[in-house]
């Protein structure tokens, strides 16, 4: 399939001002200081995604994220490689790439402040040159989707923040788009609308079938959402691909809990026919015994069975490793 | 182009509409801009008034000036009030919001935040009427002068929007302009609401080379209230206005490449 967005070995730095060496009036000489410190907050970024793709874009706080959206979006001129966006450099063609592409920043609205949410749309209408019915049956379907009815008509600065959400992702899907950026759309949000903001966003990407890329640093909105993610950090990507092989590649240990009928007697030599890093007993309470196991090495079956050596086994808890541990493993 | 304007319109009842929402803010604040204007130039009436005029001007034509710059500015203000404002959107980062649009960043951030300005455009049609009745009574000028002043207003307003546009392109570089602004725009401005022959040759000269506020109203008033240039006097000022002014689009695409955003 064609790939609807292109990034080829894309970078951005920043210049700033050095700051002068330590000593009397050092802000005074900042000030007059003619050095530059190039700061480069993306580095050789490559990657490309298919139409009708969900992807997460995660980093710690300053890796470049919101530096690559700014870029793909047309904000930001790139300092080398190129960006594009169904065929169209948003840079050269900015006004051409922007009816394409919706993009939402959780933590600023792009609704006009003092205004019912019903007149922002009518303007973005306006903007985007959109005909009247195709307009109302636009606002009517969204309306719809998104349950925006009850404060259709309400200023947007008296809207709580799980409804300006809502009312923001509205405006960037008015105009039909067929790319979707969305940087931190769950930020702030308690969990109740964090669920439902979810629901709309799996809707938005399987009914109405838009591309997706998504940044945020709540991983569940990842876990539930993406199908494939990519991680930034310091500027490189450090890992693209999907959850699954996300986690493999940590490698982090699943826990099983197991309780015996009665106390478990080790025996010193039980599993010492595996490798110390396959299954490991971590613990011992009582009955219970908990383990680390690596599913690379060695099956849950496996490492059950091993385990029953130990005596007659009453109950099996089995924890999957956090993805949030996963994550921060990584960074 | 037509559905440009379109949408300026819907813009605007926008603006207008959520201004209204803060009643007592937009009356007062309209109240109080006629008021402080209508102060300045009472101090100016005063000193009219006790010597007759000044280098050779009259109340009445310094009436004309101070109320055709207050119009054009009034004019400029009420079109691209944000142009002003620019440097709130770089220093929050939300110009960012508007380059997501499929429409020219300028119109975008023309259209933000309009501010009809009634205080200055009473005062300014109020002092403009009353300083031209006077020297069409006295047979200085005659009906023709009604629609050369308007044209000066608008090329006026031209200028002006130049002028602060070039002003507001700086800020992509330097970020704060405020103090920048504070001398091209407002005290410019505020020099050249006196008749200009009040000021030593040097001030002058930046006033009409450096910074062209003078051919707002001084200059042109030259021709139109006293006959004094020949009439290309009007055809040089809309020049310049039209010669800046496309300066100015020009340095504010370039500036636009150089945005750096702020980080979230």
């Amino acid at each position: 399939m064609k790939p609807m967005i292109t990034v080829h070995q894309l970078s951005k730095s920043f210049r700033l001002p050095q700051p002068a060496p330590e000593g009397p009036f050092r802000g005074l000489r900042t000030l007059m200081s003619r050095q530059y410190t190039e700061k480069e907050a993306v580095r050789g970024v490559s990657f490309s995604i298919a139409s009708g793709e969900f992807v997460g874009y995660i980093g710690p706080n300053g890796a470049g994220k919101s530096t690559t959206i700014k870029m793909l979006s047309g904000i930001l001129h790139p300092t080398a490689g190129e960006v594009q966006i169904d065929g169209l450099n948003p840079h050269r063609d900015r006004r051409r790439v922007a009816r394409r592409l919706g993009v939402l920043f959780g933590q600023r609205t792009q609704l006009w402040w003092d205004l019912p949410v019903r007149d922002s749309y009518d303007i973005l209408a306006a903007m985007y040159g959109i005909e009247t019915d195709r307009k109302d049956a636009r606002i009517t379907e969204l309306a719809d989707l998104l349950q925006l009815g009850e404060f259709m008509d309400t200023p947007v600065r008296k809207l709580s923040l799980g409804q300006r959400m809502r009312a923001d992702l509205a405006a960037a899907l008015l105009h039909d788009p067929d790319v979707l950026f969305l940087d931190e759309p769950t930020i702030g949000l308690d969990v109740v609308a964090k669920r439902s903001i979810r629901e709309y966003l799996h809707s938005i990407n399987v009914e109405l079938g838009k591309t997706v890329l998504l940044t945020t640093h709540d991983m569940d909105d990842i876990e539930q959402l993406c199908s494939r993610v990519i991680v930034i950090n310091r500027g490189t990507i450090g890992f693209d691909g999907t959850i699954d092989e996300l986690r493999r590649r940590i490698g982090l240990p699943t826990l099983i809990r197991v309780t015996y009928r009665q106390t478990p007697v080790l025996s010193s030599t039980g599993l010492a026919s595996y490798d110390d890093s396959s299954l490991r007993v971590t613990e011992i309470d009582g009955h219970t015994v908990t383990a680390e196991c690596n599913r690379e090495a060695i099956s849950a079956m496996d490492a059950l069975r091993l385990l029953e050596q130990y005596g007659e086994i009453e109950d099996v808890h089995m924890e999957e490793p956090h993805f949030e541990d996963v994550i921060h493993n990584l960074y | 182009m037509m559905n440009g304007l379109r949408m300026y319109g819907l813009l605007f009842r926008a603006s207008i509409r959520s201004r209204m929402q803060y009643r007592f803010n937009f009356w007062f604040s309209s109240v109080m801009l006629a008021v402080i204007s209508i102060v300045e130039f009472l101090l100016l009436a005063i000193v009219l008034l006790k010597f007759g005029h000044i280098k050779g001007w009259s109340l009445a034509e310094a009436g004309w000036l101070f109320s055709v710059l207050s119009l054009s500015r009034a004019l400029y203000r009420t079109v691209a009030n944000d142009v002003h404002n620019i440097e709130s959107y770089l220093v929050s980062g939300e110009l960012d919001g508007l380059l997501l649009r499929p429409i020219p960043v300028l119109s975008a951030l023309m259209s933000r935040n309009v501010s009809f300005r009634f205080g200055e455009v009473f005062q300014g049609i109020g002092i403009l009427a009353v300083s031209m009745s006077t020297l069409m009574r006295e047979g200085q000028i005659g009906w023709l002068s009604i629609p050369l002043t308007v044209f000066v207003i608008l090329s006026g307003a031209v200028l002006l929007f130049a002028i602060g546009l070039i002003t507001a392109t700086a800020g992509f570089w330097l970020t704060r302009i405020t103090e920048l602004q504070n001398i091209t725009e407002d005290a410019a401005r505020t020099a050249v609401q006196y008749p200009m022959s009040i000021y030593p040759r040097w001030l002058q000269g930046i006033l009409v080379g450096i910074i062209p506020v003078g051919f707002a109203n001084y200059m042109p008033g030259l021709f139109v209230l006293r006959g004094d240039t020949g009439w290309w006097m009007l055809p040089l000022t809309a020049c310049i206005a039209g010669a800046l002014f496309i300066l100015a689009l020009f340095v504010w695409r370039f500036g636009l490449s150089r945005y750096q955003s702020t980080g979230s």
